[in-house]
């Protein structure tokens, strides 16, 4: 959200305006992704990171920090996407579960019923 | 815990997302979103002549007369005042079952969280692209918006895990939305 004022290329106007839309949705996914039963939302944040990785030749980047940024940071989140980190809680079968009928908190609410 | 309130926790689940210790700080937070949001209403509508920003000079001026922020009758602030409003009001109501004593508030509190979180992302994107200006206050509205989303999700899967259950036994959606007394107890 930042690096085109903090690296100098503000006065590019495509470059900065792909960073500024691309940066808070970014941002935003990684924020929600931080707890437990929406950890999955960090996935978003692959496509993303994909088009972070193309922009530079896609848009036509004529300014080689903005590149080298691009790049650096689409690798950065590609990779940090995918680390899943702890799940300590459980959530019923989680977001899965509500498209089937056989699921966790199914199964567990009937051995629930009998006690 | 004590043995009453552990029917409380979700099939399947390690905790109860409807406790107060889980609603407790995203109402907390929707506060905070409430005060920021008022007071730039408050610029808005012109109480104050001033507004509070400390890195962008007269950028937040800009962005809170934008022609985006006359885009509706009220001020965008008042608007997300009113969002942070239901927010509060919708993960205080209810007690610690309300994921199946009653889903329509915990749907009502996801859906108040969500798209007002997401409508925050895109004014917060409209800032630099648009009016090439930064709004602290705005800024800070719109972390806030966004840290609510995740914790206030865990319990509408509660709720929609209960009503899915509900679904599968040929129990009414619509009575057991609205937490109608025949209904209760049905499902687990």
């Amino acid at each position: 959200m930042a690096s085109s004022a903090i690296l100098g290329y503000a006065s590019a106007k495509t470059i900065p305006d792909n960073e500024h839309i691309v940066g808070p949705i970014i941002a935003t996914f990684a924020i929600i992704s931080w707890w437990e039963a929406t950890r999955v939302l960090r996935l978003y944040n692959v496509p993303l990171a994909v088009w972070l990785l193309l922009a530079p030749w896609v848009l036509g980047y004529d300014h080689s920090l903005a590149t080298a940024n691009s790049m650096i940071v689409g690798a950065l989140v590609l990779g940090l996407s995918f680390v899943k980190g702890k799940i300590e809680d459980s959530y019923g079968g989680g977001w899965a579960s509500l498209l089937k009928s056989d699921s966790v908190h199914a199964k567990e609410a009937q051995k629930r019923g009998k006690r | 815990m004590e043995i009453n309130k552990l029917d409380a926790i979700p099939p399947g689940w390690s905790y109860n997302p409807a406790s107060w210790g889980q609603r407790l700080p995203i109402v907390g937070f929707a506060l905070v979103g409430l005060a920021i949001a008022t007071y730039l209403a408050l610029f808005q509508l012109h109480v104050f002549d001033t507004v509070w920003e400390p890195f962008f000079g007269g950028d937040s001026r800009k962005i809170l007369t934008s022609a985006t922020s006359k885009i509706l009758p009220i001020p965008d602030a008042a608007l997300g005042a009113i969002g942070y409003f239901v927010d509060a009001l919708a993960g205080i109501i209810g007690g610690i079952r309300r994921w199946r004593t009653m889903p329509w508030i915990v749907i009502v509190f996801g859906l108040a969280v969500g798209p007002l979180g997401f409508i925050s992302v895109l004014l917060v994107v409209l800032q630099p692209v648009l009016y090439d200006a930064w709004c602290t206050l705005c800024l800070c509205s719109a972390a806030v918006s966004v840290i609510m989303i995740g914790p206030a999700m865990d319990e509408m899967l509660a709720s929609l895990q209960y009503m899915k259950r509900a679904k599968d036994a040929n129990i009414s959606t619509w009575k057991v939305f609205w937490g109608y007394k025949e209904v209760q107890g049905k499902v687990l």
